[in-house]
């Protein structure tokens, strides 16, 4: 057991723990701060597996702005224990017994698959100079299709946000 | 320097170039009347339909992310004529809108994603361009501002497709960790039957049917396609299934080849499901549009069915049955959309005694649903005809009589419709709608697709000829 098997170890269990926290815990306060720890286990898997730009990427973007603006939300709802909505019995055994269902059929699924042995260190894709590479040869049209898809989402955002009294004749639309 | 790209592109290149056009325009801000700007986007949404017709050969772009043929060119002038017919028939709605080119250059990136996406041969980009067709979308479902109805249906909408997206994506994420590969072709023969694959196989299976919303994943469409404007829920059940449809058969047929005894059974329960469950809501929908949207579901089925055929018969006969849908049910949703872009009205009630003013609109809407239920003259009964028997081929009758007896079934809400338009004397008949030049010409060309197709038997033999390689 060398030092890379214990590392993988703890951030396994931290990973795995973490996310049972997120689901389990009452406060979504807390939910979302596990969340947070979730993601700096897994990107200390790709520490391990070499790719320290995916690494460094998970952290910026899922810890860092897409965690804050869960908490901005979250605060902006002010959710707590007795605004959260009572499901009925029916709606949880149903939702227990299709979640548990899936849940097994997975842990089958996955049990029966023959994993092959990765070789830990020696890959490089995950350098950024292998990743920049790939990125503007094989990679290259998905890379800049991205760039219209954010287009488009900013250009939703803002045509929807920007909501002022229309022109047209909204009376008998609105009826 | 060779145009190898450009000329294989070309689809994908003169959306792009329109969208910039449009951008440009937009920032420019110099033509402020909105008639003038609708007339010079449908003309080159008419050039963008033309050139696709011309210069079409096969090949293969950065390394195999991009890929073309005949078969993939026809699919995208069928969309392409879709989106030009619909930008027709928005005219009335549009010509008072604030946000008119960002409604253009919002559908146009989702067209461009469905282009990139049939064209796809690596799941890497089949997910951006399902991405780029179904984000925007959601946005122009909400294009209705000041209605709260249309708010609703597009964050009903981005959620669910989200959730949808999620599921298929970890499919996909299977897949490759099985594989090693987000190649089509490399990915296929070194799938094998072990049980992650399968359940691999049925996550990706079930992102496919949220988006076709073929049942048990239904459950968003009738919310979404009633809130969202009359034009966005016509492409949502017209363009967008279509361009589904197109990169599901090939996923299907090609991609999962070797599943194809678990994917004809999956296919079996989801159509059964679709097709009834489609019908029997259709029936005692009151609001055409939720009733448009039952009776895609129950049409989705029917694709579905000849799917289960797995060859090229199937493929022919449910790209023939696109292209003849998109007439029926664009002409059926272009009556909806005059009636709502002049009235606001929308439900079947208020469609009694149409016909009494509004008799060229009533016979365009007759035509339609007939086509759509599937009567003789029309081409829909052809279209019908070759996806049920492109179904039978495979010999499983039971699915067979059960599908085409809710054919039966569905006859009845289609002329339920035509009963209030035609038969139904009310106190006060509605008064006569002036539609636009626009529309008249979108209502002759999807009257005229839904008759002459019936007839235009070349056209299924030129596209038999054309899927099988």
């Amino acid at each position: 057991m060398d030092f890379y098997d214990i590392l993988f170890w703890i951030l396994s269990v931290m990973a795995v723990g973490c996310a049972l926290g997120v689901v389990l815990s009452r406060n979504p306060i807390h939910s979302v701060i596990f969340l947070i720890l979730t993601f700096f286990a897994i990107s200390g898997h790709y520490l391990i597996m070499n790719a320290q730009f995916l690494a460094i990427v998970n952290i910026i973007v899922y810890a860092g702005a897409i965690m804050v603006l869960f908490l901005y939300i979250l605060m902006l709802m002010n959710l707590n224990a007795d605004a959260e909505p009572q499901k009925g019995l029916l709606v949880q055994i149903a939702g227990i017994l299709s979640g548990g269902t899936l849940f097994l059929v997975l842990l089958a699924a996955t049990k029966s698959a023959h994993n092959e042995e990765i070789n830990k260190v020696s890959t490089n894709v995950g350098l950024i100079t292998n990743l920049g590479k790939l990125l503007f040869t094989k990679y290259v049209l998905p890379f800049e299709i991205s760039s219209v898809l954010f287009l488009t989402a900013m250009i939703g955002a803002i045509v929807i946000g920007k909501k002022e009294p229309q022109l047209k004749n909204g009376e008998e639309h609105i009826a | 320097m060779n145009f190898d790209a450009f000329i294989l592109m070309k689809s994908e290149m003169s959306l792009t170039l329109i969208i910039f056009f449009l951008l440009i325009l937009k920032v420019w801000d110099g033509i402020k009347d909105n008639t003038a700007l609708l007339h010079v986007v449908n003309f080159l949404l008419l050039i963008n339909l033309i050139t696709g017709f011309f210069g079409n050969t096969d090949g293969s772009l950065f390394s195999g992310m991009f890929h073309t043929n005949n078969t993939i060119y026809l699919e995208k002038n069928i969309l392409k004529l879709g989106m030009f017919i619909i930008s027709l028939q928005s005219f009335d709605w549009l010509k008072n809108h604030k946000h008119l080119l960002e409604f253009y250059i919002l559908m146009l990136c989702t067209l461009l994603g469905m282009d990139f996406m049939i064209s796809s041969n690596n799941f890497l980009m089949f997910f951006l361009g399902l991405e780029l067709s179904s984000i925007p979308l959601a946005a122009l479902a909400n294009f209705d501002l000041e209605k709260r109805k249309s708010s609703e249906s597009a964050l009903k909408m981005i959620l669910s497709s989200a959730f949808a997206s999620a599921i298929m994506l970890f499919g996909i994420s299977i897949l490759y960790g099985v594989t090693g590969t987000l190649d089509f072709t490399e990915m296929a023969p070194l799938l094998t039957t072990s049980q992650l694959s399968i359940l691999a196989f049925l996550f990706v299976f079930a992102g496919f049917a949220f988006k076709l919303s073929s049942v048990p994943f239904h459950l968003w469409t009738a919310d979404v396609y009633e809130g969202a404007p009359v034009s966005v829920t016509s492409y949502l059940s017209v363009i967008s299934k279509g361009s589904i449809v197109f990169i599901f058969i090939t996923i299907l047929f090609q991609l999962f080849k070797s599943y194809d005894t678990i994917w004809v059974n999956v296919l079996n329960i989801s159509l059964l499901l679709s097709i009834t469950i489609g019908n029997l809501f259709a029936m005692r929908q009151e609001n055409i549009k939720r009733f448009l949207a039952f009776s895609s579901i129950a049409q989705m089925g029917y694709i579905l069915l000849a799917l289960t055929n797995g060859t090229q018969t199937g493929e022919s006969a449910a790209i023939f049955f696109l292209l003849v849908y998109t007439f029926s049910n664009l002409g059926a949703f272009g009556v909806v959309a005059l009636l709502s872009a002049e009235t606001g009205k929308e439900t079947i009630s208020d469609m009694k005694g149409f016909y009494v003013n509004n008799k060229f609109a009533s016979w365009v809407m007759a035509i339609c649903l007939f086509s759509l239920a599937g009567i003789p003259p029309t081409a829909g009964f052809f279209a019908k005809m070759f996806l049920v028997t492109a179904g039978a081929e495979k010999g499983n009758y039971t699915v067979i009589s059960i599908a085409v007896l809710n054919m039966v079934v569905s006859l009845y809400y289609y002329l339920r419709i035509i009963k209030a338009i035609f038969i139904d004397k009310p106190d006060t008949p509605l008064a006569k709608l002036n539609g636009s030049m626009m529309m008249k010409i979108s209502f002759v060309i999807c009257i005229s697709g839904a008759i002459i197709m019936g007839f235009a038997s070349n056209l299924f033999e030129y596209i038999n000829t054309i899927t099988g390689k």
